[in-house]
């Protein structure tokens, strides 16, 4: 009897202390955006993945922009580049970007704001070059734009705000000598900051993996080349 | 013969169904379309070389003997005289259509097999001119008044009795074809495959036939159907088939329906963009009226413009009308606009910008409304139509050239593998993407490729610049690497420019960074491009990557260093 009394007891102590917790709002219910898919390697840079409505700056490297948006564009979603001129459209083909879903603005001049508002409305991903004729003004609406409509801004330089900054610390590439070799296999040290992290740290990711270095030192002469074999 | 006919078949005996058809053969085509588009008169002994033989031999010619598939020395040697024509594909099937258009006035529908033969389904035809003799002397008269030209005219159940019957004028009887067919020698095959390729392979395969002793049509097709299919495969088929007299398919009529196109010719040529767009949606307004009055739609636009001077300006532009159903006039008057803009400011190439004479507006891709097919997993999702939107609101704003699509194409250096087009602009690419282009710059690709090549130093250990030989040879292995400045951090760009920095010369010269330590190199990768042209580029490439900093690729020529791309 006594038992039986102290487990209702409990029960009914539960569920005051669920509704107290409801009320007052100490457990909320994440009502986060779903994210876009993203590239297992770059698991350990954005933990929660790509959420749709964030801004993502990327400083110091192209190519871990385009590494960002390609498993979204792979998967159906329209990418826009705007403000960069020097992109190289072969390595955003290559890292999974579909070309058929790819525009290119590369100089919106003084109209920049109204061509990266009208990309965040109709398009999935949106990349920012430096140095586009932005205000502070324009960044915050633009930023509070991309939430509304659940769209991705990655911008290749320091945002004010933004929700996770990335900065490439250093890059390291493997597989060339003194004069033969190529390019093969790079590793980045990358700084994981902005808003929604928390603490920043520092995260190594491996870019372009090539399984014809693992064979071999880099850079010997017996390079084990899987284009020979 | 008739004995031959008697003999049973082979174990797949089926009866077939066949359509009855005529046939009309003009006689050596390749040279009559050479001999009319050059201007010569029949009796002219000519004859068409391509690659290394003859293959059309006007009557003229064969007369004083030359033959099919003679070499050119061969052939001038029995008829000094001989006209040798180019060999164009374009000008046969172009010259081909006066002959089908004189067809189309005498039947409702044709067949184009290949220019120089003509299908046309028997039956309805000949129930309408009285009978199948009839048909054939209207046929004949028809092409010999309208198009000019000698022609015979067979008919018979089956494709391959339809056309030898042509090439006899003789008219088979019902049910006659394969009787008529069974004494014919093998190599008959080959009048009845259409494509070059399919011929040849029909050519290998009536020598196997005749080298494994069969050499009338009639051995062949008495043999077991599933032999033949084991022994010679789909081809093999096709030809036993052909053979019994079947049809592989029934005949495919083409329908002669004029483009749909609305054309404005100015009353005084036209020079401003202000005037032109008035009539650019005068002109899309009318297009719109026309294809909704004719019930179809289109996924393409053609807008052509001719200039005072002769010369024509044309573009193809992709539409979706289906997903703006009122809106199309506007949108196609805003591309109008565009074009010409572009082309009277002179940002765009083209012919030497003079005033306009007429405005062209064709449309392509026609198709009947509610016909249009959809990808095969679904419509149009709305998540791609309103990027499309989004796009030509945007070049809306920054005009066509702002907005750029891209498409990779065939090359060796980053810069060349691109292939840009205004959004919406359909061109297909020049250089093929499957050619091998031997030299290329391996993978991975460089994320940033700069537009413009910039200047680069590169200093050997004494901090002498490396230079390139002819032989490819490095003056010393490359130590240093100096960038310019970005010429936009102005702060910095000063400070390098100071004589403290080793900066020496001009203040207009770009103003060089730090030296920075080279890890690795690879390279000199030598890349000669088109050493035929003038155009033709020579140089070497290098790959050279920093300590803790992203590699770049720099090309020597010329005895300088450009920085190409940068692998960041």
């Amino acid at each position: 009897m006594s038992t039986d009394d102290s487990a209702t007891r409990l029960a009914r102590a539960r569920a005051a202390l669920a509704s107290v917790h409801q009320k007052v709002g100490v457990e909320r219910v994440p009502d986060e955006a779903p994210a876009l898919p993203l590239a297992d390697a770059l698991g350990s840079l954005l933990p929660q993945g790509l959420r749709r409505g964030q801004v993502v700056s990327v400083e110091g490297a192209t190519s871990l922009m385009l590494a960002l948006g390609a498993e979204a564009s792979a998967n159906g979603s329209w990418t826009a580049i705007v403000g960069l001129p020097r992109v190289g459209v072969v390595a955003a083909a290559r890292r999974g970007i579909e070309l058929s879903r790819l525009a290119l603005m590369p100089h919106p001049g003084v109209q920049a704001a109204q061509v990266v508002g009208a990309c965040v409305d109709g398009m999935d991903v949106v990349m920012l070059g430096p140095r586009l004729a932005l205000s502070h003004a324009d960044r915050r609406r633009l930023a509070s734009r991309a939430r509304e409509r659940g769209s991705v801004l990655l911008v290749a330089e320091p945002w004010d705000g933004a929700n996770v900054s990335l900065k490439v610390e250093s890059s390291h590439w493997r597989g060339l000598g003194s004069g033969d070799g190529r390019l093969r296999e790079r590793e980045m040290t990358v700084v994981v900051g902005g808003r929604s992290q928390g603490s920043r740290r520092r995260v190594n990711v491996t870019l372009d993996l090539d399984p014809g270095v693992a064979w071999s030192r880099p850079g010997a002469r017996t390079v084990i080349d899987e284009e020979v074999a | 013969m008739s004995t031959r006919a008697d003999v049973p078949r082979g174990v797949g005996q089926v009866t077939v169904s066949t359509v009855r058809r005529a046939v009309l053969w003009v006689p050596d085509w390749p040279v009559a379309a050479a001999m009319t588009a050059a201007g010569l008169g029949s009796e002219v002994p000519a004859a068409v070389l391509h690659g290394r033989g003859m293959v059309a031999v006007s009557a003229a010619a064969r007369a004083a003997g030359v033959k099919r598939g003679m070499r050119k020395r061969l052939a001038q040697r029995a008829c000094p005289e001989l006209e040798i024509l180019p060999y164009d594909e374009g000008r046969d099937s172009r010259e081909f259509e006066a002959v089908a258009a004189a067809a189309e006035r005498v039947v409702a529908g044709v067949e184009v097999s290949r220019p120089g033969l003509l299908m046309i389904p028997a039956d309805g035809a000949a129930r309408f001119h009285g009978s199948e003799e009839a048909l054939a002397e209207a046929l004949v008269e028809s092409i010999a008044d309208y198009a000019g030209y000698e022609c015979s005219v067979g008919a018979a159940d089956g494709l391959l009795a339809a056309i030898v019957a042509a090439r006899n004028s003789a008219l088979v009887p019902v049910g006659g074809s394969a009787d008529y067919l069974a004494s014919l020698p093998i190599d008959t095959l080959v009048l009845a495959a259409m494509e070059r390729q399919h011929r040849e392979a029909v050519e290998d395969l009536a020598g196997v036939l005749s080298r494994l002793g069969l050499y009338s049509l009639h051995d062949f097709t008495a043999l077991p159907s599933a032999d033949v299919l084991a022994r010679f495969g789909p081809a093999g088929m096709w030809a036993y088939r052909i053979g019994r007299g079947e049809d592989v398919r029934p005949p495919v009529l083409r329908r002669s329906e004029d483009d749909i196109a609305v054309e404005y010719v100015f009353e005084e040529p036209a020079q401003r963009v202000e005037q032109l767009a008035l009539v650019a949606a005068h002109v899309a307004g009318q297009l719109d009226v026309t294809l909704l009055e004719a019930g179809v739609r289109c996924g393409r636009v053609c807008i052509a413009a001719r200039t005072e001077r002769g010369d024509s300006l044309e573009r193809v532009w992709r539409t979706d009308v289906g997903s703006r159903s009122g809106a199309f006039a506007k949108h196609m008057a805003d591309r109008v606009r565009w074009q010409l803009e572009g082309w009277l400011s002179g940002t765009s190439q083209g012919p030497e910008p003079a005033p306009l004479v007429s405005l062209t507006v064709t449309a392509q891709d026609v198709i009947a409304l509610g016909s249009e097919q959809a990808y095969l997993w679904g419509g149009v999702s709305g998540a791609d139509a309103r990027a499309h939107r989004t796009l030509e609101r945007i070049q809306g704003l920054i005009g066509a050239d702002g907005v750029l699509s891209v498409r990779e194409q065939g090359g060796r250096d980053p810069r060349d593998r691109v292939l840009t087009l205004p959004w919406g602009q359909e061109s297909a690419p020049s250089r093929r993407i499957e050619h091998p282009w031997p030299g290329r710059i391996p993978d991975p690709a460089p994320a940033t490729v700069l537009v413009t090549p910039q200047p680069l130093a590169l200093l050997d250990a004494g901090g002498q610049p490396v230079t390139v030989d002819r032989r490819l040879g490095m003056s010393a292995p490359p130590t240093w690497v100096r960038l310019p400045v970005d010429p936009r951090d102005e702060r910095m760009a000063t400070a390098r420019r100071h004589p403290s920095s080793g900066h020496v010369g001009d203040v207009g010269e770009p103003s060089w960074g730090l030296p920075q330590p080279i890890e690795s190199w690879a390279g000199p990768w030598p890349v000669v491009e088109r050493w035929w042209a003038p155009d033709s580029t020579r140089g070497a490439y290098v790959q050279i990557a920093v300590r803790e900093g992203p590699a770049v690729l720099a090309s020597f020529s010329g005895g300088a260093w450009a920085l190409e791309a940068v692998y960041d």
